[in-house]
C-alpha cells in the first residue's frame, strides 16, 4: 500500500482527490434529496399557501366568496369548510397521493398535492 | 493490496452513483389553473432551455382566450352575442369551426350530441346549489325547438330557426380549449406535454422515452380506475354520470342530457374516447354516452380514428375494435 501510494504523482493525487470530492457531493446531494409530499395552494402561477404534509394544521384560505377551511392530518389534506354554494369541494374528500388536486372553483382555491409519485400507481393521469 | 487502478475504479463507481443521483438536464414543469370552470393541469418536459414556463402560460392564457370567445357564461362572449341574436350572425373563423364540427357529430348521431341545450341545462341547474327536478310542462318548454336543424351554418353565417334559441357548447369547447393549448406549446417547441381540462386531455409525444400512461377512472369506485391505455399524440375524454349530478328521492341526475327527453341519459355510467383532437373526443363522449352502449358503439364505428371504453348501466364493460391497441399490459 505504501508502494502504491509512494508510486502516485502529484497529478494521481489530485485527480483522486477531484473524483472522491465530486462523489461525495453527490452522495450528500442524494442524502438530502426530498422525500415527502407537500401541499401547494395557489391559483394559476400564484402561491398562496404551502405546507409539509406531515405538519398537522388548519388554515383559513381567503377567495372571492370568503374563506375556505382547509385542514392537513394524517398525512392528507381535506376542506372542511367552504363558501361555494354546492360544498363539492367539501364533497372530494381527502388527498395526499402525489398530482392529486382539491379544487373550490366558485372560490378559485386550488390545493395540489407535490412530492414523491405514490407506489402502486401504474399510470401519469387520470381521465376522469 | 489495493492497486492503483482498484482505487480509482472504486472512485469511478461512487463517481457514477453521484451522477446518477445528479438533477437531469431534462426539466419537467407541472402546474394547474382554473379555466373553464374547471381545473386544468398542464405538464411539460423538455430541455430546461426551452422556456418551458413561458410556453405553459402561454397555454393557459391561450385557454382563457377560448373562454372569453365560447363561454355561455360571460356576457360579453361571441356565444353570447349569438344566443341574444335573432337574424343571421356572422361568426369568426374559430367560432364557425367549433360549430361545424358540433353540428357534424349532432347529425351523424341523431341529434345525442346537441348544441342547443342552453335553456334544458339552465332549468336544471344541476351546477347550482338548488338543483332542481323540472315538471314535464317546463321541460317541454326548454326543448322547444331544439336539435341539429335548428341551426343552420353557412360557412361563417349562422342562424337559428328560434331566437330564444341559446346555444351550449359546453360539450366541445373544452376539449377545443385544450386543443388550442397543445398548439400554442407546440408553437414554442414542446414535445412532450399534457393538457388535461377536467379529464378531457391531450397527450403530445412521450414521457421520459415512452407514451402517455392513462388511467381510466372507475365511475363507482372514487379511489380505483378502471384500466390503463398507453398513448401519444391522442386526445383522451371521459364522460360520466359520477362528476357533476345530485341526488333526490334515490335517484341520481346527473348533468349528460337526452335531448329526446330532456332527462339525463341512463344508458352508461362513463364513455372514454380516444380520437385525434379533444374536440372530437368530448363531444363523441357525450354522444355515445346518450346513445347508450349499442348504438354508442354503432356511432364510434363510423369514426375509424376514434376507440372507445362504454361502460353501461349494469356496470357491462364494452369497447371498439382497435381499443384494445391503447391498453397498457396488466
Amino acid at each position: 500500500m505504501k508502494k502504491l501510494w509512494r508510486d502516485m504523482s502529484r497529478g494521481d493525487c489530485s485527480v483522486i482527490l477531484v473524483l472522491f470530492l465530486i462523489a461525495l457531493i453527490g452522495l450528500f446531494w442524494q442524502a438530502n434529496a426530498p422525500t415527502g409530499a407537500r401541499l401547494i395552494v395557489g391559483d394559476g402561477d400564484q402561491v398562496s399557501f404551502t405546507a409539509e404534509l406531515h405538519q398537522e394544521q388548519t388554515v383559513d384560505l381567503e377567495g372571492p366568496l370568503g374563506v375556505t377551511r382547509l385542514n392537513i392530518s394524517d398525512g392528507a389534506a381535506r376542506i372542511l369548510a367552504s363558501p361555494c354554494p354546492r360544498k363539492i369541494c367539501i364533497s372530494m374528500g381527502s388527498v395526499q397521493r402525489s398530482g392529486e388536486l382539491l379544487a373550490c372553483v366558485p372560490n378559485r382555491i386550488l390545493v395540489r398535492i407535490e412530492g414523491v409519485a405514490e407506489e402502486g400507481v401504474d399510470y401519469d393521469l387520470l381521465s376522469r | 493490496m489495493l492497486s492503483r487502478a482498484r482505487i480509482l475504479g472504486l472512485i469511478a463507481i461512487l463517481l457514477l452513483l453521484a451522477w446518477w443521483r445528479l438533477p437531469s438536464t431534462q426539466d419537467e414543469l407541472r402546474r394547474s389553473r382554473l379555466v373553464m370552470g374547471t381545473v386544468v393541469e398542464i405538464v411539460a418536459s423538455g430541455d430546461a432551455t426551452q422556456g418551458l414556463d413561458v410556453a405553459v402560460s402561454a397555454a393557459f392564457d391561450e385557454m382563457e382566450r377560448v373562454e372569453r370567445l365560447l363561454s355561455r357564461y360571460i356576457a360579453d362572449s361571441e356565444l353570447s352575442r349569438l344566443s341574444q341574436q335573432a337574424g343571421p350572425f356572422t361568426l369568426s373563423d374559430e367560432a364557425a369551426a367549433v360549430i361545424a364540427l358540433g353540428l357534424d357529430v349532432a347529425k351523424r348521431s341523431d341529434g345525442a350530441f346537441d348544441l342547443t341545450l342552453g335553456r334544458l341545462n339552465d332549468l336544471w341547474a344541476i351546477d347550482s346549489a338548488s338543483p332542481k327536478l323540472p315538471t314535464p310542462a317546463q321541460l317541454a318548454e326548454a326543448m322547444r325547438g331544439i336539435g341539429p336543424e335548428a341551426l343552420l351554418l353557412n360557412g361563417q353565417t349562422l342562424k337559428k330557426r328560434s331566437a330564444a334559441l341559446e346555444l351550449d357548447l359546453g360539450g366541445i369547447a373544452k376539449g377545443y380549449a385544450v386543443d388550442r393549448a397543445i398548439a400554442v406549446l407546440k408553437q414554442h417547441g414542446v414535445a412532450s406535454a399534457a393538457v388535461n381540462a377536467g379529464g378531457d386531455m391531450y397527450l403530445l409525444g412521450e414521457l421520459h422515452g415512452r407514451s402517455w400512461r392513462i388511467g381510466i377512472q372507475h365511475p363507482r369506485q372514487t379511489n380505483a380506475s378502471l384500466e390503463t391505455v398507453q398513448v401519444s399524440n391522442r386526445a383522451v375524454v371521459t364522460s360520466g354520470d359520477y362528476e357533476r349530478f345530485f341526488e333526490q328521492e334515490g335517484q341520481r341526475y346527473h348533468h349528460l342530457f337526452d335531448p329526446k327527453s330532456g332527462l339525463p341519459a341512463r344508458g352508461c355510467r362513463s364513455v372514454t374516447v380516444i380520437a385525434d383532437s379533444v374536440a372530437l373526443a368530448d363531444a363523441l363522449a357525450t354522444a355515445v354516452f346518450v346513445l347508450g352502449p349499442r348504438a354508442g358503439a354503432e356511432l364510434l364505428h363510423n369514426y375509424p380514428d376514434a376507440e372507445g371504453l362504454i361502460v353501461a348501466a349494469d356496470g357491462t364493460l364494452s369497447s371498439s375494435a382497435g381499443w384494445v391497441n391503447y391498453q397498457a399490459a396488466p
